[in-house]
């Protein structure tokens, strides 16, 4: 039984895009962490259009296209707020929009030993960072420990 | 030929030759009876590779080749770089602007705005102008090569769409190289950005004000070896065994082209295509992992299973620690459906061979862990190519045993 029914996600798009229009740049644009409705403002900030929004048991998914050709999906908690981000395709998105405040953290993360070009690792506190890929083929993700709903496969969130 | 023996003026005669090589070897010759002109000797398309501990001492399982540079038209004004790493994972030559000492131009777009990339890495972006480069590697040359400088402080503004993919390398620190050689199975470094940005090309009206653009094929970065003179359809990585426990530095061959010369011949190779990312499928744990790839510039072998025991030391929590040494079986298949079976790789404990040996920097098994999302990866790094000649073919170039995007072994 979904949480959300696909009328409300319609519902839920078109007032995120009224509030977006209202408010203006007040909305920074961040994601991860923030309410649903700074998905929209990720859309806008990155030229992209949502392409599909799926209701699963435990968690929405807005699957944003970017412009290049590169997927970024946005999780989305029964609480409103954005819990995970994953993409995937031919370059990076600009995760500074995608990871919203936590991007910094990122940032500073002390490097691992042994690192090379194809594959990031990163846990800073409540945040993780994963990534592989290489030229031409990126994917990663970055989700909220904590935020994570009860029943959510770590796996599934790509 | 007959044309080339008939009654003609000595110059005709000369260009003739020019196109058919064996002109007046067959004793036909109507120029006087001087003696042809030995052929010239064959480019030296060998150079040395090696994997050492880095420019940061702290590589691991890492190639690297030298690489010679000069301002273009110029013999003089030339510059040899060492420790730049071999990469078949990426396309084109990017040298860190620290180490570099020739003044290389920075290349223009038709509007008169400088060219920039920001090249992107999993773990980071590296920023820097397109300059051109007159680039000689072994006897191989490129003439005004678009080359990338990172970290050049021409251009020391990084903009906000770049920086908002990551971490900056723009240090030989941080990059862990003195620069990258990216011989990969494809010419350039982006499918399409000719036609559309990617915010990987910028266009810099000045050093701070660069914005995304599309750029002609023909201004991008390319894989050095598609616009070498000779011997420019490919190369070979060719690298020893190494024992089990690993080596403190194994040194090899980068040999260029395919079939060009005596020695890079295909002979028995096993030719597999990549797809257009240059990935082809792994056959892992009964499992067919459809957008996994052979590279170089992996420093480990990064694959999903559970059930192995990742490592608890700080910074190594991404490496598998097993218990005991495991040895693991795979199979490879092409897009061309050519299936490798039964091959076997080692997973030794990451944390007890780098406290073993910890001036090793050759370590056949290592091993770690992709992210649980990544389920249908498998990325075989360099340990791949201890112990076999491995061809990499570039798109829409023949050898004797096929087209590329390739890779064969």
């Amino acid at each position: 039984m979904p949480i959300f029914r696909s009328g409300e996600i319609k519902i839920t798009i078109l007032l995120s895009a009224v509030l977006i229009a209202a408010l203006g740049p007040r909305i920074a644009g961040a994601t991860l962490g923030e309410p649903e409705i700074t998905v929209q403002s990720d859309v806008a900030q990155l030229r992209a259009s949502i392409k599909n929004s799926d209701d699963r048991a435990s968690y929405r998914v807005h699957e944003i296209q970017l412009p290049g050709g590169t997927l970024l999906r946005e999780f989305v908690a029964p609480d409103g707020k954005v819990f995970a981000v994953a993409w995937n395709g031919p370059t990076k998105p600009n995760l500074r929009q995608a990871l919203g405040k936590y991007f910094d953290a990122m940032v500073s993360a002390p490097k691992p030993k042994f690192a090379d070009r194809r594959h990031l690792q990163i846990q800073q506190g409540d945040l993780v960072v994963q990534g592989s890929g290489h030229m031409r083929a990126f994917s990663g993700r970055a989700y909220l420990a904590s935020a994570i709903p009860s029943g959510v496969n770590l796996g599934d969130l790509h | 030929m007959a044309s080339c023996i008939g009654p003609v003026r000595a110059v005709l005669i000369a260009a003739c030759c020019l196109v058919a090589v064996a002109c007046g070897g067959g004793g036909g010759g109507g120029g006087g009876g001087s003696t042809p002109p030995p052929p010239p000797p064959p480019t030296n398309n060998v150079v040395s590779v090696i994997v050492d501990e880095g420019p940061t001492s702290q590589s691991v399982n890492t190639l690297f080749t030298s690489v010679t540079v000069c301002v273009p038209g110029s013999t003089t004004n030339c510059q040899t770089i060492d420790h730049i790493q071999v990469d078949t994972g990426s396309y084109g030559l990017r040298l860190l602007a620290p180490v570099l000492t020739v003044a290389l131009p920075v290349e223009t777009l038709s509007s008169g705005n400088s060219l920039a990339q920001c090249t992107q890495f999993v773990d980071g972006f590296s920023w820097g102008p397109i300059a051109l480069a007159d680039v000689q590697i072994a006897g191989e040359t490129a003439k005004s090569l678009p080359v990338q400088v990172i970290g050049d402080s021409r251009f020391a503004t990084v903009p906000a769409a770049c920086s908002g993919t990551g971490t900056a390398e723009d240090t030989v620190s941080s990059f862990g190289a003195n620069g990258i050689l990216g011989i990969g199975p494809f010419e350039l470094d982006c499918g399409d950005c000719d036609t559309v940005t990617h915010g990987l090309y910028f266009a810099c009206a000045t050093a701070t004000t660069c914005t995304d653009t599309t750029v002609p094929n023909a201004m991008q970065v390319p894989n050095p070896v598609t616009h070498f003179a000779a011997d420019n359809n490919g190369s070979m990585i060719d690298l020893p065994a190494v024992a089990a426990g690993g080596a403190v530095t194994l040194s090899g061959s980068l040999i260029f082209g395919i079939d060009t010369q005596s020695n890079n011949q295909s002979g028995t190779q096993t030719v597999l295509t990549v797809d257009g990312a240059g990935e082809l499928a792994m056959i892992f744990n009964g499992q067919t992992l459809a957008n996994s790839f052979i590279d170089s510039g992996s420093n480990g072998i990064y694959f999903a299973d559970s059930s192995i025991a990742t490592c608890t030391a700080t910074g190594l929590t991404s490496f598998y620690c097993p218990g005991n040494t495991l040895t693991l079986g795979l199979s490879i298949q092409g897009q061309n459906g050519v299936m490798v079976n039964n091959l076997t790789f080692g997973v030794g404990n990451a944390q007890t061979m780098l406290n073993a040996n910890p001036t090793f920097n050759v370590f056949p098994q290592l091993a770690g862990q992709l992210p649980a999302g990544n389920a249908g990866t498998f990325d075989y790094g360099l340990a791949f190519f201890y112990g076999k000649r491995v061809a990499v073919a570039v798109e829409g170039n023949m050898t004797s045993v096929g087209t590329g995007p390739y890779i064969a072994f």
